[in-house]
Parts: C-alpha cells; sequence; structure tokens
C-alpha cells in the first residue's frame, strides 16, 4: 500500500505501534498453525480410536473428547500451563503451555468430526473392496478414510476458524498474540476503539481467508453422489 | 482343468440370531457352468452366493471354491476373493475416483500390478463394456447402466475364474437393463462361471445351463434351465414364476 493511503485507513496510534502488534500477530498465526497441524493430528489419531471399536483404547478415546468438550478453554489452558507442569515435574512456558492446549482442546472438536465422517461412508463399499481381494486395512485406507477426510472439510475447516479466534484466550496466561498486544498498547495509548477495531479487522480478514480456503477445497474434492 | 465342480456348497445353514436365513443348502457349480438363482425377496439367494467369497459367514455346512474351504481359519480370504468377481445391486463404484481408477485399484492394491499394467487392463475392460471415453467420468457422472458395467469391468479386471451377480439389475431403469445384461451375455459366451441372482427370466432362459430356485431359505428346485421353464416341479416356483413372467 502506498504510504499515503496507509495514513489515510490507518490511524496514527496503530502505525506507531506496528512492529509490536505485528508481533503479536505473528504469533497468532503461530499458535493457530501449531493448533492446526497438531491438533489435526491428534484429532484424526482420537476419530481413528473412537471408529475402531478397539476395547480400552476406543473407550478412553470417548472418555477423553467428552472430557474436554466439557471443560472451557480457558480451564484447558490453566491446566496446560500450572496443572500438567506442576504433576509431571516439568517448566513451561506460556507460549508452550497454550500451544498444546489448543492442540489437546481442537484435537477432541475435529475428532468427532473424523468420526462422523468415517461413519458416513456406506459399508457396501467396504463390501465391494472386499470383494475383489484387498484386505480390511487396505479398504479403509483406500476406500474409506479418502472419502471420510474430503467429505469433513466444511466442518473441520469451521474448527480450525474457531480455534483462530480461540489463540487470543491465551492473552490470559499472558501471551502476547494479537489481542494481548492490542490490550497492551491500549494500556499505554487508550485508544480502545482505533486499537480493538484493529484487531477485530485482522481477525476478520484472517477468518475469512481460513474459511475460502476451506470452500476451496472442499469444491475441489467433494464428492458428488 | 479338473473335472470336479469349482463351487460347492454342502448342507450351508445360517441364521440370524434365531431366524435361519439358509437351512441346508447344497449346491455344486462345474467350470464353465451359468447357474440363475431366483426365488422371492427374502428367500436367502444374495445370502447364499455372498457365502462363496466368504462375505456372508454361516454356522454350519462347507462352501468350497476350488478345493479350499471357504470359512476355514487359515483360508487367505482376500487372495481367494481376487479369484472371485463380485457385482452388487447398487453397483458400489467409489465415489472419489474415476472409472479408471475404480478398475485399477484392486489391481494394484491386491494384485500387486504396477500401475501402468492395471491401467492398460483397466481401458481395454472398459472397452469390452463399451465404456472407453466414460473412463476418466466420475460415478456420479454415468448412468446406472454405466456404472454396473464400470462394476462388471472392475470385477473382471482379476482375471476372476468365477463371477458372482447379486440382482445386477435390480436398481436399474428398465431401459438400462439391456446394456448390462448384454455384458453379461457376451461374458457367459466366453465361457466364464457364472452364478446370477436375477429375476430376469428372459436372461435366463437364454444363458443359464441351471436354474435354482430358493425359497424361505431353502433351495427348492435345482434343475436345468430349460426343464425349470418348462415345468416348475414345485407349486411355489409355479406361483412364482407366474407372478414375474405375468407381466
Amino acid at each position: 500500500m502506498p504510504e499515503p493511503v496507509l495514513a489515510a485507513v490507518v490511524p496514527e496510534v496503530i502505525r506507531d505501534n506496528l512492529p509490536f502488534l505485528a508481533a503479536g500477530f505473528a504469533m497468532t498465526l503461530r499458535l493457530a498453525a501449531v493448533g492446526i497441524v497438531g491438533g489435526s493430528l491428534v484429532g484424526l489419531l482420537l476419530g481413528l480410536l473412537r471408529h475402531a471399536e478397539i476395547p480400552v483404547l476406543s473407550r478412553l478415546a470417548a472418555l477423553y473428547i467428552e472430557i474436554v468438550r466439557g471443560t472451557p478453554l480457558l480451564v484447558v489452558l490453566f491446566v496446560c500451563y500450572f496443572a500438567i507442569p506442576a504433576l509431571a515435574g516439568y517448566r513451561t512456558t506460556a507460549v508452550a503451555a497454550a500451544s498444546l492446549g489448543f492442540v489437546l482442546f481442537i484435537a477432541a472438536y475435529l475428532a468427532e468430526d473424523v468420526r462422523s465422517g468415517l461413519r458416513s461412508v456406506p459399508s457396501g463399499l467396504v463390501r465391494a473392496g472386499l470383494a475383489t481381494g484387498l484386505t480390511r486395512w487396505q479398504a479403509f485406507r483406500l476406500i474409506v478414510l479418502p472419502q471420510a477426510l474430503r467429505r469433513i472439510i466444511p466442518p473441520v475447516f469451521s474448527q480450525y476458524v474457531r480455534l483462530l479466534k480461540f489463540t487470543s484466550v491465551a492473552s490470559v496466561i499472558g501471551v502476547r498474540e494479537l489481542t494481548g498486544s492490542a490490550l497492551l498498547v491500549n494500556a499505554r495509548e487508550f485508544q480502545p476503539v482505533a486499537i480493538i477495531a484493529t484487531a477485530a479487522v485482522t481477525y476478520l480478514v484472517v477468518c475469512s481467508g481460513l474459511s475460502l480456503v476451506g470452500r476451496l477445497l472442499d469444491a475441489r474434492l467433494s464428492i458428488r453422489t | 482343468m479338473s473335472g470336479s465342480p469349482l463351487i460347492v456348497l454342502d448342507r450351508v445353514c445360517k441364521q440370524y440370531g434365531t431366524t435361519p436365513v439358509l437351512r441346508d443348502c447344497s449346491l455344486a457349480v462345474a467350470r464353465g457352468e451359468i447357474v440363475v438363482v431366483c426365488g422371492p425377496s427374502g428367500s436367502g439367494k444374495s445370502t447364499l452366493i455372498k457365502t462363496v467369497n466368504g462375505l456372508e459367514p454361516y454356522q454350519s455346512g462347507s462352501v468350497r471354491f476350488d478345493g479350499e474351504e471357504v470359512g476355514a481359519r487359515g483360508t487367505d480370504l482376500p487372495r481367494l476373493r481376487a479369484r472371485i468377481g463380485m457385482v452388487f445391486q447398487s453397483f458400489e463404484l467409489y465415489p472419489h475416483m474415476t472409472a479408471l481408477r475404480n478398475v485399477m485399484l484392486a489391481q494394484v492394491h491386491a494384485l500387486g500390478r504396477s500401475r501402468a499394467e492395471a491401467r492398460e487392463r483397466a481401458l481395454a475392460l472398459l472397452a469390452r463394456v463399451g465404456l472407453t471415453e466414460r473412463a476418466e467420468a466420475y460415478p456420479a457422472d454415468l448412468s446406472g447402466g454405466q456404472q454396473q458395467r464400470v462394476a462388471i469391468a472392475r470385477a473382471l479386471a482379476l482375471d476372476p475364474v468365477a463371477m458372482l451377480f447379486d440382482e445386477p439389475t435390480s436398481a436399474l431403469d428398465p431401459e438400462m437393463i439391456n446394456e448390462v445384461l448384454d455384458v453379461m451375455t457376451a461374458l457367459a459366451r466366453d465361457g466364464m462361471t457364472m452364478v446370477v441372482v436375477t429375476h430376469e427370466m428372459g436372461f435366463a432362459r437364454k444363458v443359464a445351463d441351471r436354474v435354482v430356485f430358493m425359497d424361505e431359505g431353502r433351495i427348492v428346485e435345482d434343475r436345468p434351465a430349460a426343464e425349470f421353464f418348462a415345468a416348475p416341479a414345485t407349486e411355489r416356483a409355479k406361483t412364482f414364476l407366474s407372478k414375474i413372467i405375468a407381466h
């Protein structure tokens, strides 16, 4: 953006604090990226366990999902920041604790999406695969899983968008992500309208972008039946 | 080639809970033979043919395919199934793959063929069922008749020694039934061993060597096709035939 336009659109208080706010924004993106990647892997694993009906493991996965989904995000972050390090005897940072918390939190929701996706694949297709000499594992890997993952693109991306907004909660345990940085700048400058509006618009733009990626992927990969 | 039958069912019984589905079913199918299985719905026809490739377990009796006991613990079912093609009522094409990839999948993963070889074979089979130009189409873009022909190509791609058809035309609009029956008739002419569950009595009359009539889980009649159509031995079969041929 050319300098005059930037000056006209962006309030002075933001321009003055831009490096600090940008660092906060970078932290927001980092937390979201870690949560999305890690949460997807853990969520996939939990969803597979739920689906597989392995005696003890499936029940444990179900219990985990139930507990996390019944716990406020802030409490999950506290647990990761204070309780787990204390019990397990290690030192952590606010950023590491928040990252862990987001992974554990969003994984529980993604696991349910994975499970419903797996259940939505008609069993007749598995029988057809078995009839051609595929093993159960091959039929799952080649027929069930690819369809399940494609079908759940919309709900999974809405979880990703939720997570992106949820990263703001990390400010409560002292992480300087976008919201935390904005609050710090506001404490010094006291221009809440400009500062909070800027943060809000930034979240909106990134969330819209993420939703758009989801819609494009869905349009490209969705299965017509 | 041995003179012993390819498929032998001996007093096969199966029940869901306390409901019997198959009662003492015995049947032998020789190599190259075409057997049509018919009977009212719920008579156990589909269940019967699915015991042949182990898709339906059974409680007692024995099912042998080419000398191998299907229900035995040590049986390598994937390897056995790769030798038996199966076509389903509702096609069951993989919706996330093109017709070509549907026909390639098991060749690559069950038989271990190279992708190039599988592709070549798949294209040849799609040509054989008249769908060369639809190779890159997804199942959702194919008509029912086209989908079923792709499904037949998928089953043939494994070079099976026998084919099982489970009501292959029941889900089709009337104008598409013949395109599927034509493919099946050509297959029969080529000497394929076939067990076909169907209500298409015209097809049975033209192609079948034998007709098996089932009712309430029992094989009630098992006779040469010509004899069966000329004069069914049982009252039950007579009633059934008059009902489905009347219109």
